[in-house]
């Protein structure tokens, strides 16, 4: 340990290197609700790529695995150590705004820059990144958000996934080399401004990879003007309500490009829970009595008569399929104007995670299902849970569909998961339920993004991958990764 | 297992923490967000070092995972209790949508707990802190003064014993900016304020109180409403944020309902200034006014200082992009400055940038020490040097001359 300890300290001076246990125990664990905590014996945070890439090296030489982290927001333990021990890498010095490019309209960052920090500065100057990260926007990182296809901070609906729009990623590889990609791979390109071409993507192999093939240290990300119009509308759908949004939904995408910001559906338990019938504290009070679905849309626009179109046409949609809208105030209900104009960065389904009161942690399950799939996933689950309501019922836990979220135009983020009670007699049952519930939706068609531990792994228990395409998967990681240093244990590489 | 019982009686605000790190950095444009936690750019920056990373440690503690040690305390100290935390935490923004969590939480009391249950386990306070509090034991002061030396600023001032209205004038006053107390008494007096001073007041036992020493705090305490009582006091008035927070919010907890009103100077100046009993003078000046946490998230008095500067014909005042809630702490508070000095400058220093963004000639604000943290960072960082004041005294100068 003392040669590995000095050898960091070298890498990134004594200050940023910490054995403490106090330390190592906040970083063994992310915001997954019913994972065992694993302590790291080493946390590290590096400023710059060369420390990054000194730390990896030292990481080699002695051969001590390695996660990388960033805000810390993982779901699925991706940003804690799965086998004991081992370094955990904190990102989240290497926070530079390093330059906005208003011509090639791209934004260069270092990777431990947050989602909110970042689209902070871009919004003053009437910019943002298209899609604003993920939910925990406020914290997450640009690497984070990169390494999970993140969506769900806003903008998914019309920009897609947060990694969609990565021109340049720098990358530590596995074995502590420095590798430019997307558009930086050629050395004549002075700014970058998109990743294909130059031959294949090696940039996507980064992305989405959960860290498995190299630590992301740099991103240059595509840039949008922000429209100077926009109409936020909240709607109270008919039962079934999830059938009736994919019926909207589907619509909308068949007109083509409506300006549609970010849209979400909220199932009737979500309603009922945001009201406070269920809790203490009501989140959205004007909400009460309503036993439906709710639906709300954000449409962006240039001028005010392409957003007057774009708003009847959106509406039209939703009125054929029986949505009926609430008041256009905040205090009216409509939540689709508070998550534009307040909160910036969403995190609505966040505040559930005390909903029951101190202790209540998420177990997520959340995956994409193209939009004519939403409502056979939620019929899955309603089988799932009628399969599983003793366990739930032992563990006190709830299951369901909290959000959905339009990605894309095309695909539909379904926010499911489980609320469980964060008790260590309660853990091994709580594990078994979510793992349980990810092979359900994995079967059922749903695929994941944010993999972290236990997704990666279900995936592979439940042999979703065939032979060929594992086993590609484990070329890439041994080729990049020979001494098994980054991230071991996901996808059980 | 080691016993913690402040914090285990607060087990549930460490189980409420959902993890979500706003506390570290968030930003939010529309509610005028840039960061939040003052240590997070001036220390190592572990988890440990800002409110997610505390009450995780504190869960893992009270959980046996680790036992606490002199490292733990340290960066348990490493805090200004400025309340930031708080302020981010699942806040919504708008009345009509409310966020649980921060209805279970209150950071910085979950804070000092820790450090009252380190101080019986004598790992804390620093050694700086236990060096300070012997002191005040003996001199009832932390600034290693003499307390007969206390009055000295008011040389050349009647002081009574007796009224309706008692200046508080706490430590840092007296000891460190004694121009203070003199402008605060002089306004006073300028509005016809019938007040008294005391000979008698101790240290309000803020120090004590945020490092986590209950016991002295309360006897601290105990001795000041005996010397409220002796003066007839019916209301109480201090210039300084941390004893305004300590009499107002943490009095009432040691002590139970307090026989009297407490007043942060700038509450009853700005009642004076609306009802015409300060006649002031024409200003040219373009200010800025610095948050005091204990003032400002603490006890939610954010009005009534600006309230004053804007009171004074030609002044403008703007604001820093960091203010009210969001202020940026100066980097003093919670033992910061007695125990890590250098880093309470660092954060100070930071905070004079945010000021000078904004073109001020001068900051005020309504705390001696912030104010002396602000003017200390200034002197060691030229090209931030920037004039601090404090409104009281800014005020002071713009009386008309009789």
């Amino acid at each position: 340990m003392g040669e590995v300890l000095r050898a960091l300290e070298d890498a990134v001076g004594s200050d940023y290197v910490s054995v403490d246990d106090f330390v190592l125990y906040t970083y063994s664990r992310g915001i997954e609700g019913a994972l065992e905590e694993v302590m790291p014996e080493y946390v590290v945070r590096p400023g710059s790529t060369d420390e990054v890439s000194r730390v990896v090296k030292v990481a080699n030489k002695y051969k001590v695995p390695i996660v990388p982290r960033g805000g810390g927001c993982c779901l699925m333990g991706g940003s804690k150590p799965i086998e004991k021990g081992g370094i955990v890498i904190d990102m989240t010095r290497m926070n530079r705004l390093l330059d906005i490019n208003f011509e090639a309209m791209t934004v260069s960052v270092e990777c431990g820059i947050t989602w909110a920090k970042l689209n902070t500065v871009l919004f003053e100057k009437g910019y943002y990144t298209g899609t604003l990260g993920p939910g925990s926007g406020m914290s997450a990182t640009v690497g984070g958000g990169l390494s999970h296809h993140s969506v769900g901070g806003g903008g998914a609906t019309k920009y897609g996934t947060c990694s969609e729009h990565c021109v340049a990623l720098e990358v530590v590889l596995p074995q502590g080399d420095v590798v430019q990609t997307g558009s930086n791979a050629s050395v004549y390109i002075k700014e970058p401004f998109c990743r294909l071409g130059l031959g294949p993507d090696l940039l996507s192999i980064f992305l989405g990879d959960n860290g498995i093939f190299g630590i992301k240290t740099k991103a240059t990300l595509e840039i949008f003007p922000r429209p100077e119009y926009h109409e936020c509308k909240t709607f109270v759908v008919e039962n079934p309500g999830d059938i009736n949004v994919a019926k909207i939904w589907l619509e909308w995408r068949k007109m083509g490009d409506l300006g549609i910001y970010d849209s979400q559906y909220l199932p009737p338990l979500t309603v009922v829970a945001y009201s406070g019938l269920l809790t203490e504290f009501p989140f959205i009070p004007a909400w009460k009595g309503i036993d439906k679905g709710i639906l709300w849309y954000t449409i962006e626009a240039y001028t005010e008569d392409e957003l007057e179109e774009k708003v009847r046409l959106a509406d039209g949609a939703v009125k054929r399929h029986g949505g009926e809208e609430l008041g256009e105030k905040i205090e009216d209900g409509n939540i689709a104007r508070w998550h534009y104009e307040k909160h910036g960065f969403w995190q609505n389904w966040h505040a559930l995670w005390n909903i029951a009161g101190p202790g209540c942690v998420p177990c997520s399950t959340e995956h994409h299902v193209p939009i004519h799939r939403m409502p056979d996933m939620f019929r899955a689950f309603e089988k799932w849970e009628e399969e599983n309501r003793s366990l739930l019922e032992k563990a006190g836990a709830f299951s369901g569909v909290s959000t959905t979220i339009l990605c894309g135009h095309t695909t539909v983020e379904v926010d499911s998961g489980l609320v469980v009670w964060d008790r260590p007699e309660l853990r091994s049952l709580n594990k078994q339920l979510w793992i349980s519930q990810m092979h359900m939706v994995i079967k059922n068609g749903g695929m994941p993004y944010m993999t972290g531990e236990l997704y990666s792994q279900a995936l592979v228990d439940a042999a979703a991958f065939p032979e060929p395409y594992f086993e590609l998967l484990r070329t890439l990681k041994r080729t990049l990764d020979p001494n098994r240093i980054l991230s071991p244990g996901k996808y059980r590489l | 297992m080691v016993e913690l019982k402040h914090v285990k009686a607060l087990s549930s605000m460490a189980q409420s923490c959902s993890g979500i790190g706003d506390c570290r950095t968030a930003y939010r444009q529309a509610l005028g967000w840039y960061g939040v936690c003052p240590m997070v750019d001036h220390t190592p920056g572990f988890e440990p070092y800002y409110a997610r990373g505390k009450i995780r440690a504190i869960k893992g503690m009270l959980e046996g995972k680790f036992e606490p040690s002199e490292g733990f305390a340290r960066v348990m100290y490493h805090c200004t209790t400025c309340g930031a935390c708080k302020a981010v935490c699942h806040v919504s923004g708008v009345d009509q949508i409310t966020w649980p969590t921060s209805k279970y939480i209150d950071h910085t009391r979950l804070f000092e707990a820790v450090r009252a249950d380190l101080v019986e386990l004598g790992l804390g306070p620093m050694p700086r802190h236990r060096e300070i509090l012997e002191w005040a034991k003996r001199e009832h002061n932390p600034y290693m003064e003499r307390h007969k030396d206390k009055l000295r600023w008011a040389s050349g001032r009647e002081l009574k014993s007796r009224a309706d209205t008692l200046f508080f004038t706490g430590c840092t006053g007296p000891y460190r900016m004694p121009g203070v107390c003199q402008d605060v008494y002089d306004v006073l007096a300028a509005a016809g304020v019938n007040f008294a001073v005391s000979p008698d007041e101790w240290c309000c036992g803020s120090v004590a109180l945020r490092v986590g020493d209950r016991k002295l705090a309360e006897s601290l305490a105990r001795h000041n409403l005996e010397v409220f009582e002796k003066a007839g006091a019916k209301r109480v008035v201090t210039h300084c944020a941390g004893c305004y927070r300590t009499l107002k919010k943490d009095y009432p907890e040691i002590i139970g309902e307090l026989p009297f009103e407490v007043l942060h100077v700038t509450e009853l100046l700005a009642v004076l200034v609306e009802d015409g009993k300060l006649d002031l003078a024409e200003g040219e000046l373009t200010v800025t006014y610095h948050d005091p946490c204990h003032l400002g998230r603490h006890c939610e008095v954010y009005d009534e200082p600006r309230q004053l500067i804007n009171s004074v014909p030609g002044v403008k005042l703007v604001e820093m992009k960091r203010n009210r809630s969001g202020a940026l702490c100066c980097g003093a508070g919670g033992g910061v400055k007695s125990a890590f000095p250098e880093l309470a400058l660092s954060i100070a220093k930071e905070r004079l940038a945010q000021a000078r963004e904004t073109g001020a000639q001068l900051i005020l604000s309504a705390c001696p020490f912030c104010e002396r943290n602000l003017s200390d960072a200034g002197a060691v960082a030229s090209p931030l040097r920037l004039q601090v004041e404090d409104v009281v005294s800014f005020l002071k100068n713009q009386l008309k001359k009789k």
